[in-house]
């Protein structure tokens, strides 16, 4: 399937649209339960099953020794942070920019901001390893007079994805107060009662519509710096300390850089599958494929970029410990790795320069997961080929991940799976009024 | 007991028009309902205030407040000296305010909306639901000696469908 622009697309009516969005959240088949049922197996037996029985043994049940005291739970801390960006942060500068191609996806989008923050706070939990001591990172007062230390970057990090995630929540909430009642609408008895109290009694008028507008405004305006702040400060994480391979100015930049460029491709895959699977063919179409590839060819240039300065500034630098820790990255143990990511990152992505390509949902779903699984690499090279390496050769380490780690990496993506397939049947995952607002005003001169 | 009219209609230029009209009539209090926001509003029913900036103005300003003070009183309650440098240093406790004031901004807005919107509602008001599928509705406010007069004037303007309702507007 192309799925070129067409003409031959009929815009769907008023009444249609609701009719079609509300469908998928009111309707349930069985194919919906039995990937429900997949998805909560997969992350109980292969997420918390393994987490639990680490806070059993131990944190020493994972991979991380002594000169790697980070390993994957880090790597996928990052990279599900990555993954949250595009999101609220796309949806927010669209916003702003009156870019009405973003209201199709954008509620789709800021869904998988929030579950991806959600399973990225998950792995700082697994990584502490005594997870129940974690509210200690939290300015909270207490008998011993005890403080966070906030000159450390990682209490930076508590603070902003604290502070992401509730604006997060917020912005997503806001923007479907008028789905909900949209949804109280059509419904009876509990569910009835329950949205009536998710929409505050929404009724539309013209003094609601007006403050909402406002607000959504200003939550845009606080969220753009918002989300380029947290992964600037995820980025400190590892820049600010002395660590060859960690230590660069451009770390914060490539940081940024790379969440949206991850979080692009990340709704790609979700666009694909919501379509596919709830029918939204309508909705979600070539126009919007088309300009996401756009922003992708995009991000992996300047992406591309910033990993060519990375090795050039080393080389330029001539700092011997720099040098062995770039040395070790390209072309030691992980030296696949790396390549592997720069041919998912940096080559494959060139392929949207193809119209045809950038339009065709088939061969964009596998160039976006392709993308992401480059940009998982990223994040676990970071790690693996800078920390367990630093100065002293007679201390150097070596990191790979134990069976723990790999199964919690992997069946990551089965908890925030199960997050969204429960999210799509308590919101409208396509925002209803916003596409309504699309569409051919209904003036009399249409009469 | 009338306390609201409602008149429906099909197209967002003739409630823009209704709604002007109603208000040339006499009738002053008016409620928009409208599946969609509706721009030109303003021209018709005249300027609303904008105080959810205020609101976000405020949470700014005593987040960053909040947020330097939060850092600085830590850095003074456990006094932590790494390498003679500074207790109350001023870069990292800038990041810190800088998060607060998006906090304490995005939690100040929150609360501007429902007070500028008047939400949560508590009590019934008028309301139909084809105003927020594709119906856009005109609400004033009535008498039961003003209500024929309203739905007289509606009939007028082309309304689709005109509906009593006992809540106010």
């Amino acid at each position: 399937m192309t799925n070129a622009a067409t003409s031959d697309y009929v815009e769907p009516r008023f009444d249609e649209v609701n009719r079609d969005i509300l469908r998928t959240m009111l309707e349930t088949g069985r194919g919906y339960w039995i990937l429900l049922g997949t998805t909560v197996t997969v992350a109980a037996g292969g997420f918390f099953a393994p987490w639990f029985y680490q806070i059993h043994v131990g944190v020493g049940a994972a991979g991380m020794n002594r000169s790697a005291v980070w390993g994957t739970y880090l790597s996928n801390f990052i990279f599900w942070i990555g993954l949250s960006h595009s999101g609220t942060l796309l949806s927010a500068v669209l916003h702003i920019t009156q870019s009405s191609w973003r209201k199709a996806i954008y509620r789709s989008a800021e869904a998988m901001t929030l579950f991806s923050l959600m399973t990225a706070a998950m792995f700082v939990m697994v990584h502490v390893g005594r997870v129940w001591f974690v509210h200690w990172s939290f300015p909270i007062p207490n008998e011993m007079e005890l403080w966070p230390n906030f000159r450390s970057p990682l209490m930076f990090d508590v603070m902003a994805i604290t502070t992401y995630l509730t604006a997060s929540s917020i912005f997503i909430y806001m923007g479907s107060v008028p789905d909900f009642a949209a949804v109280r609408d059509n419904s009876t008895g509990l569910r009835r009662n329950l949205y009536t109290i998710f929409s505050f009694g929404w009724r539309g008028t013209d003094r609601e519509w007006f403050t909402l507008g406002w607000a959504y405004t200003v939550f845009a305006v606080f969220v753009i710096p918002l989300a380029v702040s947290v992964h600037s400060i995820v980025s400190w994480d590892f820049a600010l300390s002395i660590v060859p391979g960690l230590h660069h100015t451009s770390f914060a930049p490539y940081f940024v850089c790379g969440a949206i460029y991850s979080g692009t491709a990340g709704i790609v895959t979700v666009m694909y599958l919501i379509r596919r699977f709830l029918g939204l063919e309508r909705y979600i179409r070539a126009l919007h494929l088309d300009n996401l590839g756009k922003l992708l060819i995009v991000l992996s240039l300047i992406w591309t970029y910033i990993n060519v300065l990375e090795i050039v500034t080393t080389l330029f630098g001539g700092s011997s410990y720099e040098l062995e820790a770039l040395k070790f990255r390209l072309f030691d143990f992980y030296g696949p790795l790396y390549w592997g990511m720069i041919l998912f990152c940096a080559f494959v992505p060139l392929l949207m320069i193809n119209r045809k390509i950038r339009t065709n949902w088939n061969k964009m779903l596998i160039i976006s997961i392709l993308i992401n699984i480059g940009m998982l690499t990223e994040r676990f090279i970071i790690i693996a080929t800078s920390l367990p390496r630093k100065f002293l050769p007679d201390s150097f380490g070596f990191y790979f991940p134990s069976w723990i780690e790999i199964s919690i990496t992997i069946a990551s993506f089965a908890v925030f799976a199960t997050l969204f397939l429960i999210f799509i049947k308590w919101v409208p995952c396509v925002s209803i009024y916003e596409v309504k607002e699309t569409l051919t005003p209904l003036r009399r001169a249409r009469k | 007991m009338t306390n609201s009219v409602l008149g429906l209609f099909k197209y967002e230029d003739e409630f823009l028009e209704a709604a002007g009209r109603m208000k040339e009539s006499g009738f002053h209090e008016i409620t928009l309902m409208s599946p969609i926001p509706v721009h030109g509003v303003e021209e018709v029913l005249g300027k609303k205030k904008r105080i959810i900036r205020y609101f976000a103005y405020a949470g700014a300003v005593i987040g960053f407040t909040c947020g330097f003070a939060l850092a600085v009183f830590s850095a003074l309650s456990f006094i932590l000296p790494v390498g003679g440098r500074p207790i109350i240093t001023i870069p990292p406790f800038l990041i810190i305010a800088y998060e607060f004031t998006i906090f304490m901004g995005v939690i100040f807005t929150l609360v501007g909306f429902h007070v500028a919107s008047g939400l949560p509602a508590w009590r019934d008001r008028a309301y139909t639901m084809e105003s927020n599928v594709d119906r856009f509705a005109v609400a004033v406010a009535c008498t039961d000696q003003t209500a024929a007069e309203a739905e007289r004037l509606f009939r007028e303007l082309g309304a689709d469908d005109i509906k009593r309702v006992e809540a106010e507007i």
